[in-house]
């Protein structure tokens, strides 16, 4: 007995009535699962997927780019979630296979926590779903609050160092930005603009914003200042001299409950009177491995594309 | 004295279609999913004979759906390029030539990036305009390469590395103007990568493979006689253009349907036929088949090792005959070839 | 006949003529040939006419300085070119008109060297001499391997026969390179400048063996050389060209005259004869003389020695 949804992407998936076998194929949606407390479902995960540490010890499928599709079909799953980071062609083959795939693909904060809703109705955990994101709105919400009449800062969003690269306003980021009352001072119409440092200068931003997975280091920020003031052009910027450098976790670029974490802890640095009474949570030791920043890199390593070209002659 | 036979090439065959048998079979059983190789026989039998249900699910999805395939294209890939390798060897008398010296992965490359930009998710998309930009870069380099009315190996060979650089350049520009998101499947294909079943049917694509090694093995015997020099050849009564002109239709074409299939897979078509070589001589009339079967050993080998060394991480085949095909390049360097 | 399957036999010509008869084989009558770049109205090249002939056994020089056209007139005889105007006819066939595998039965082209890509064995390379012969994609028979076993011994290299081509020394490969032509049994055997990179040794040697091909297998051989008296010793007939223009073909002592040799090599030469009655070639007046008149590049010497 099956149902058919349709998914993010626009596909019409068959499910069983009830969903025992989980397989996630991005790391995002591994901790989307966790969130919905469906754990024990879950029999396959992909690689990266670190968080909650629980994670570690659930088999793996392989790289979200390229999974051992055998590992997928040994773990006879009923449904397999999939993310933007997985290929068009990796779904089309667990479909051909017979397998249910659902797809998710948000580009907002929203997206995020509408992508939460419908993987809990997909595969029937919708109550926890609707509490949890209940949370997380509760969460932005009273964010949003604390930072009524606050000014939004300036930001320059720095996604690579070198080449200098920052963020478009339809991208993921970009959004998550503006729950923290920030707002990118780079207008562009391509995802990931390459600018100059020159053009930074221009710009004058309030705060450097850094995404980091190595957040959770007491030291990062401090680490990361003391590498920017001993750097030439980037010591002359405001901000690095008045020290407004701010580091937050990588999770900012991932569609899942981490991302208002990582909204919170912008929202902490750049805005810090409007937090002066509010005690700072407890700092998630996460060490959330190279995953998401790799991920963002991988998005924009043309570099490595231009390589690989010259060589497939 | 001991002048080639058909015997002895059908013996040659036979040894080396040994080797690829216990390949496959190694092949099929191996992967996360660990299946003895009783199973696999079992399954395999019951298959050929249709007993479709007596198979459990799960063994049947993987050996039919994932491994058998990926096995076959990994044959089909290998000969394909192997023999295109040899081919172009010959023809632009050049022991370092190989399937892609003369653009045609280049300009299937451009075919594929241009159906990640204008078909993002077609099923066919990439694979079929990979196929028509391969198509268009042989013509192309065919009119660029004629000298007189006739192809000319130098002309050749400078016509094909000045197109492939000229899509290479086209391609660099595309990636930097289509969104990265959609280009991801870019590096697969540039890495070359067995997973992606073929748009058309495998057993078609065979049959294009066969038609097109077959319109290569009648001119192996004026091969060897050009090897030993163009002139040479036409005072023995070597019809050139035509040869040259089949040759080089027949090759590319291979080339062609080997990269829009999997992408650019490197070193097979450059190394397997100066191996096939070092084992059997140079006689073009057992090179090919030799060579056609030892590339099919070749990648159906390292695709296997590709997907089992690391599992479950999945390393693109080329990785693997990159990492296999540098050192055996080194060393056959250092023997010059003999 | 000692060697089976050896000589003409095979092609059927000359079974009716037998050996006693002797009729001429080449035949080149006015022959002409131009060539031009572009497709402009004035030749940049233009050879003949040229007339002579030959007939079975017999070896013909073709003697000139450089760029007389005598590698011009070799691809004429070759079907490679076709001619402007004129004949050229072996045993009463145009060689341009025949198909090429049937040319390549009757006319070997022997060449200076080999450029091998791969290394092939000395017996797989005088193999290919047997291509003509058969289907396009061959086996080669008991038979073939005979001939070309016998090529080899004819050219005194059957001790190489495993040894790898590019292992050779100059002198082995040139014989290599001629044992695969004899292994076409050719009517028509062509060679340009074929001791060029030899010593007088190898020279004479090679001579030698021309002769002894010729008479032995029947051949009629067309040798472009600078060898002046070699040729004029060892070969039957000679054409001397200049310039594109065939100043003389006949008996060496009758084409070697000082004038013609005098105003096609414009040298001071002088002809002697010699104890077999053949002409020879030597430089007149020794190493001291002073260039003539007939060459005006030559510097002006003030004062004499």
């Amino acid at each position: 007995m099956t149902r058919e949804v349709i998914d993010e992407t626009g596909r019409h998936v068959a499910l069983p009535l009830e969903v025992r076998r989980i397989v996630t194929l991005a790391p995002n949606l591994t901790e989307i699962i966790y969130a919905l407390g469906a754990q024990n479902r879950l029999v396959g995960v992909s690689n990266y997927s670190d968080y909650p540490p629980d994670a570690k010890s659930k088999p793996r499928i392989g790289m979200p780019m390229n999974p051992n599709l055998e590992a997928i079909v040994a773990a006879r799953p009923d449904i397999v979630l999939v993310a933007a980071v997985n290929r068009y062609e990796t779904a089309d083959e667990l479909a051909r296979l017979g397998i249910a795939v659902y797809g998710t693909d948000p580009h907002t904060v929203e997206g995020t926590l509408a992508s939460i809703e419908h993987i809990g109705d997909a595969i029937g955990a919708s109550t926890q779903a609707e509490s949890v994101v209940a949370n997380l709105r509760q969460r932005l919400g009273a964010l949003k609050s604390k930072l009524a009449g606050v000014p939004p800062a300036r930001v320059l969003f720095v996604v690579w160092q070198d080449p200098l690269t920052s963020l478009g306003a339809h991208t993921f980021i970009a959004d998550a930005l503006r729950f923290a009352d920030a707002r990118s001072v780079v207008e562009a119409k391509q995802d990931w603009p390459q600018i100059s440092l020159e053009e930074v200068v221009r710009l004058n931003p309030d705060y450097l914003v850094f995404a980091s997975g190595h957040f959770g280091d007491a030291n990062s920020r401090a680490q990361r200042l003391a590498e920017l003031r001993s750097e030439a052009g980037w010591r002359e910027l405001d901000a690095v001299r008045e020290g407004h450098v701010a580091v937050i976790s990588d999770e900012v670029d991932l569609p899942a409950p981490g991302l208002i974490d990582a909204i919170e802890q912008l929202a902490r640095q750049l805005h810090p009177n409007a937090f002066a009474q509010t005690p700072q949570p407890r700092a998630s030791a996460r060490q959330s491995p190279a995953f998401a920043a790799g991920h963002l890199h991988r998005t924009l390593s043309r570099n490595s594309f231009v390589e690989a070209t010259a060589c497939a002659r | 004295m001991r002048p080639l036979t058909p015997r002895r090439i059908a013996g040659i065959c036979l040894a080396l279609g040994a080797v690829l048998f216990v390949v496959v079979v190694f092949s099929l059983q191996v992967g996360a999913y660990p299946i003895a190789v009783s199973d696999v026989a079992l399954t395999l039998v019951r298959g050929a004979i249709g007993h479709w249900n007596s198979i459990p699910p799960s063994d049947r999805l993987i050996v039919f759906g994932l491994r058998l395939p990926r096995i076959a294209l990994g044959i089909l890939v290998g000969a394909a390029l192997s023999v295109s390798g040899a081919s172009f060897q010959a023809l632009l008398r050049n022991p370092l030539a190989d399937p892609y010296v003369l653009g045609v992965s280049s300009g299937a490359a451009l075919g594929a990036i241009l159906a990640l930009a204008w078909l993002p998710h077609t099923a066919w998309a990439m694979q079929g305009l990979a196929f028509l930009g391969a198509l268009a870069t042989i013509a192309a380099v065919y009119f660029l390469g004629r000298r007189k009315g006739q192809l000319d190996s130098t002309t050749l060979l400078l016509a094909g590395i000045i197109t492939a650089s000229f899509l290479s350049a086209i391609i660099m520009f595309l990636m930097t103007t289509v969104s990265g998101r959609d280009l991801r499947g870019m590096a697969f294909w540039l890495m070359g990568d067995l997973a992606t079943p073929p748009a058309i049917s495998l057993g078609f694509l065979f049959v294009i493979l066969l038609i097109a090694i077959g319109a290569i093995y009648t001119t192996s015997s004026d091969l060897n006689l050009i090897l030993t020099g163009e002139q040479e050849a036409h005072h023995l009564g070597v019809n050139i253009p035509r040869v040259k002109l089949v040759v080089y239709v027949s090759a590319s074409l291979l080339t062609g349907l080997a990269v829009s299939v999997s992408g650019a897979i490197g070193y097979v078509g450059l190394l397997i036929p100066h191996v096939m070589r070092m084992l059997f001589g140079s006689d073009y009339r057992v090179l090919i088949p030799a060579s056609a079967i030892g590339g099919a050993i070749a990648v159906a080998l390292a695709d296997t090792l590709a997907r089992t060394i690391v599992a479950p991480t999945e390393l693109p085949v080329g990785a693997m005959t990159a990492a296999i095909g540098a050192p055996v390049f080194i060393y056959l360097l250092r023997r010059r070839f003999a | 006949m000692s060697t089976p399957g050896m000589a003409a036999s095979d092609a059927g010509h000359d079974m009716a003529a037998g050996w006693m008869q002797n009729p001429v084989r080449l035949l080149v009558e006015q022959a002409s040939y131009a060539y031009s770049a572009s497709d402009r109205d004035a030749p940049d090249f233009t050879l003949g006419p040229v007339t002579f002939s030959a007939r079975q056994r017999e070896i013909v020089g073709i003697v000139g300085p450089n760029a007389s056209g005598k590698s011009t007139l070799l691809r004429l005889l070759s079907g490679e070119i076709k001619g402007l105007s004129g004949r050229v006819e072996l045993d009463g066939t145009p060689p341009g008109q025949l198909p090429l595998r049937e040319r390549a039965q009757r006319i070997a082209l022997v060449h200076q060297e080999s450029t091998l890509l791969f290394p092939l064995r000395v017996w797989e390379y005088v193999l290919q001499g047997r291509y003509p012969y058969g289907r396009r994609l061959r086996f080669e028979s008991p038979a073939d391997c005979l001939l070309a076993e016998n090529a080899l011994a004819q050219v005194g290299a059957k001790a190489l026969l495993d040894r790898r081509m590019n292992q050779l020394s100059g002198g082995e490969g040139q014989r290599v390179i001629l044992a695969r032509a004899l292994a076409q049994q050719p009517l028509l055997l062509l060679l340009d400048e074929p001791t060029r990179s030899l010593d007088i040794g190898g020279k004479v040697e090679l001579m030698r063996r021309l002769r002894r091909l010729a008479e032995e297998n029947r051949y009629t051989v067309v040798v472009v050389t600078h060898e002046l008296n070699l040729a004029a010793e060892f070969f039957d007939s000679i054409v001397l060209l200049q310039r594109g223009k065939c100043l003389a073909s006949g008996k060496p002592a009758d084409v070697y005259r000082r004038e013609l040799l005098e105003q096609a090599f414009e040298t001071a030469l002088d002809v002697e004869t010699n104890a077999s009655g053949r002409p020879r070639v030597t430089l007149r007046g020794g190493a001291d003389a002073q260039a003539t008149e007939t060459n005006p590049d030559a510097p002006k010497e003030s004062g004499s020695r």
